[in-house]
């Protein structure tokens, strides 16, 4: 095995029956290339199988597992502590819970929740373009493609809502906008107004205050940001 | 029995989906495609449908256009029998393959992004086991694809498709037992962990599609989910399982972690080496080389890590061996593959451009499941089957796979063959009678089941037992099996239920109480896991991905699919299901190729 590093981590937990809230401190000793979720797997396994957090694919293709680690929104899946002591300088780690949705255990948030934002913006093919006759695929050229597919990876992880600027009431969100926006370029998609409707609502781009936030902490380092301008400027072809 | 267990709500639907990934709401979005009104239920484990393990699926889907001047659909017919070992069934592959391309045009209607070429065509990729003319011609470029996130696309599109048709979702729920009317399943009984409350859903049709096993083995590709819930709840219920012992290893797992490295990185031109920095490949598959289908692959990077010529991993203190992708371009490293490529920078800690990537071989799939006809229906016995109850993806077996999966044939099945359930669980719908009243004792299983879980004391640590069940079904239960460690992991299975009666379970709530589902989880991988170790016992030849050091070769005598059933935790009671030769029989043009053959590549 490689090197051990002892860490502390300061979990803020909640207990829905007792509706109370408390930061619990955990110490334990890792190797470097453990993610953290195997070291929350070890709290449960070695201290405390009470410890409640969620996580599905832990490759960070899901996007299950965003908690705010030092002040910073990310996927504990994809930090690896030697990364982790890197990147914060330090072994004393900080985890809450994202505020994007009400705190249902320790760090489990209301996803479904967050997720209705999302439903808003329609994730999928409103009205469908006529498929070509015999057949045949729709012909759509790369570069047509190369202007939104880094776009269609965001995996609704709402680490860039986490860390957006504008109220979490009024806007819904750079992840959202995102998914509408993607249909405004696809060629597929025959409902522009509709989605119009939708970018340019009272709850759309006009709350973003372009502070890039969504952009900077990404875990997909997708320029959402970038996406939103597009967005604001009616860019689409 | 503890008084806080009991049903807290009714809810009434035409079809409950048990399992929102890829299978179910393919499922779910036909029969609304076909009956908007229908009222549909998919309760799903995660917190959203997006969340499911369909959504790691990389390389590709697998489908001829009928028109292609190359290809044929009947090559990839062959090409999968073949790759199962002869052990798929042959209506079945018909069935799957000549749909395959109306899916794909179906999909990229409804807004999957599909890659395309200079053309604006799809563009498509090869996979292992996939050739043209009956194996004598060169590989098959066969699979479309999004980039590497082929299982995105789907998952994203049918999910979309599902929230625009009005699915109701109910997430973050697992379904403990199963609802029946004499032999009729009319619903489940739903735990709703944020609530920690039970729900009785009624439905006239009910599909089970909870996905894989995969956590029954320390090192996997599949996420947290997978703990063949599906396949333990139908167990419980009496009703057999097909096929366990076919667990498929991808051979190039990151090592470490066990994250999927998709076999398109060998597509692409990427090759394997030992530590003398052999490309051993060719020695075990002298024309496919890299690109033998899984089980091969597999098994031949264990032959030499056994035989000394595997790598150590110091951090994990696992033996490997190197994946090549450095002489690919960088856009293949940038733009074609760029998800896989930097798993290898974020969990690895190395650049795939400068260095060679350290793989092994991680279980990905199961070929098994609950098995049903080629429409989907559950079946109890060889020619009878469940009414109201139906089972789709990989927690079903049709069987499309049988002993050995092609990569890229499992989103086409579990797409494809969800349209087809969709079609038939709407055909039942017209004519089915609504369940009526909640029958005497439906949701006492349930209960039975979490008191014990709330009232056993002990000394039993939950994860400790999980975790050495997970090693010991790896090192006995894994890619190479024989007699004596399949009844020592028999024996020992058996101990670890026993065990598990003796878990004290650390608080009391019912709400969002993920020890306690870490707990039923527990349950379902024990019960699953002492079925995959008695098929592999049972089955005295080694087929496909069941290997047996013992019995090293196929043998007729085995040519079946294994239908098991337990009624006692260990008593296990095995029955055959013959293997459908329907294009064989059929006699046509090329029907010789669809015969019992040797497995060379």
């Amino acid at each position: 095995m490689g090197k051990l590093h002892s860490l502390t981590l300061k979990i803020h937990r909640y207990d829905p029956e007792q509706k109370k809230s408390w930061v619990q401190e955990y110490k334990i000793d890792v190797g470097g290339m453990l993610r953290f979720t195997d070291v929350l797997r070890k709290i449960n396994q070695e201290q405390d199988p009470g410890l409640a957090w969620i996580s599905s694919c832990e490759h960070a293709q899901c996007g299950s597992c965003g908690v705010v680690v030092n002040g910073k929104p990310l996927l504990m899946c994809e930090l690896l502590v030697q990364n982790a002591i890197r990147q914060f300088k330090t072994t004393t780690f900080s985890l809450k819970p994202l505020t994007i949705a009400p705190v249902l255990r320790d760090l489990i948030v209301d996803l479904p929740q967050a997720y209705k934002r999302v439903h808003k913006a329609k994730p999928y093919i409103i009205e469908p373009a006529e498929t070509p006759p015999e057949g045949d695929e729709l012909r759509i050229p790369p570069r047509v493609m190369e202007r939104y597919v880094e776009a269609t990876r965001c995996i609704n992880c709402f680490c860039c809502a986490e860390a957006c600027i504008s109220s979490h009431r009024h806007f819904l969100g750079p992840n959202a906008m995102m998914a509408n926006i993607v249909r405004l370029f696809d060629p597929k998609e025959k409902a522009k107004k509709e989605r119009l409707d939708i970018l340019y609502g009272d709850d759309g781009v006009a709350r973003c205050h372009t502070s890039e936030a969504c952009s900077f902490v990404c875990p997909k380092e997708i320029d959402v940001a970038h996406f939103i301008a597009l967005g604001k400027e009616a860019k689409f072809s | 029995m503890n008084s806080r267990l009991r049903i807290n709500a009714i809810r009434r639907c035409d079809a409950l989906i048990i399992g929102a990934g890829g299978a179910g709401l393919r499922t779910a979005v036909d029969i609304l495609a076909g009956k908007p009104d229908t009222t549909i239920i998919a309760v799903t484990k995660v917190s959203s449908p997006q969340k499911s393990h369909t959504t790691t699926a990389q390389g590709g889907f697998a489908a001829v256009n009928p028109k292609d001047p190359i290809d044929k659909p009947v090559y990839h017919m062959f090409d999968t029998w073949k790759g199962s070992d002869c052990s798929s069934d042959q209506n079945v592959i018909k069935k799957i393959v000549e749909a395959a391309w109306e899916q794909t045009l179906w999909l990229d209607n409804h807004g999957l992004h599909f890659t395309r070429n200079e053309e604006g065509r799809f563009s498509k990729r090869t996979f292992g086991g996939h050739t043209l003319e009956f194996g004598e011609g060169p590989s098959a470029f066969r699979a479309v694809f999004e980039a590497d996130r082929t299982g995105k696309g789907i998952m994203d599109t049918v999910w979309g498709e599902s929230l625009k048709r009005n699915v109701s979702f109910i997430n973050q729920s697992i379904a403990t037992e199963l609802i029946f009317k004499g032999e009729r399943c009319i619903g489940a009984i739903i735990f709703e962990e944020a609530k920690g409350e039970f729900t009785a859903v009624f439905a006239k049709a009910t599909v089970i599609s909870t996905g894989g096993l995969g956590q029954v083995y320390k090192i996997t590709t599949n996420c947290r989910q997978n703990t063949g819930d599906g396949l333990a709840l139908v167990l419980r219920e009496g009703l057999p399982v097909m096929d366990l012992e076919a667990v498929q290893f991808h051979p190039t797992g990151i090592v470490g972690p066990g994250i999927l490295a998709s076999e398109a990185l060998r597509g692409e031109g990427g090759f394997l080496l030992n530590k003398d920095m052999e490309r051993f490949m060719e020695r075990y598959a002298p024309k496919m080389k890299d690109l033998a289908p899984r089980d091969m692959v597999s098994r031949s990077i264990e032959t030499e890590i056994r035989e000394g010529r595997g790598v150590i991993n110091s951090d994990f203190n696992l033996p490997h061996v190197w994946l090549d992708i450095r002489h690919l371009s960088d856009y293949v490293h940038d733009v074609k593959l760029p998800e896989v490529t930097g798993f290898f920078k974020k969990f690895a800690g190395i650049d795939p451009k400068k260095e060679l990537c350290p793989v092994r071989p991680t279980v990905h799939y199961h070929m098994g499941g609950v098995p049903t006809n080629e429409f989907g229906e559950a079946q109890k016995s060889v020619d009878q089957i469940v009414p109201g109850l139906y089972a789709v993806g990989e927690s079903a077996s049709a069987s499309f796979q049988g002993f050995n999966r092609l990569g890229t044939n499992s989103l086409l099945e579990l797409f494809t063959m969800g349209k087809f359930v969709g079609d038939r669980v709407s055909e039942y719908l017209g004519d089915a009678d609504e369940p009526g009243d909640l029958p005497k004792g439906a949701g006492e299983k349930s209960f039975a089941l979490f008191s014990r879980y709330f009232e056993s004391k002990g000394g039993e640590n939950l994860w400790k037992i999980r975790e050495t069940m997970r090693e010991l079904m790896t090192e006995k239960v894994g890619v190479f099996r024989n007699e004596k460690d399949l009844n020592e992991a028999i024996n020992q299975l058996i101990e670890f239920k026993e065990k598990s009666s003796h878990i004290k379970l650390s608080g009391s709530s019912l709400i969002m109480n993920q020890e306690l589902v870490d707990r039923w989880e527990l349950d379902n991988l024990l019960d699953v896991a002492i079925v995959i170790a008695h098929g592999a016992k049972d089955r005295k030849e080694s087929r496909g991905a069941h290997t047996r050091e013992d019995y090293p070769e196929r043998k007729d005598e085995y040519n079946y699919h294994t239908l098991a059933s337990m009624v006692e935790y260990g008593k296990v009671t095995l029955d055959k299901r013959p293997i459908d030769m329907s294009i064989f029989e059929e006699k046509s043009k090329d029907y010789k190729h669809f015969d019992f053959m040797a497995r060379k590549y």
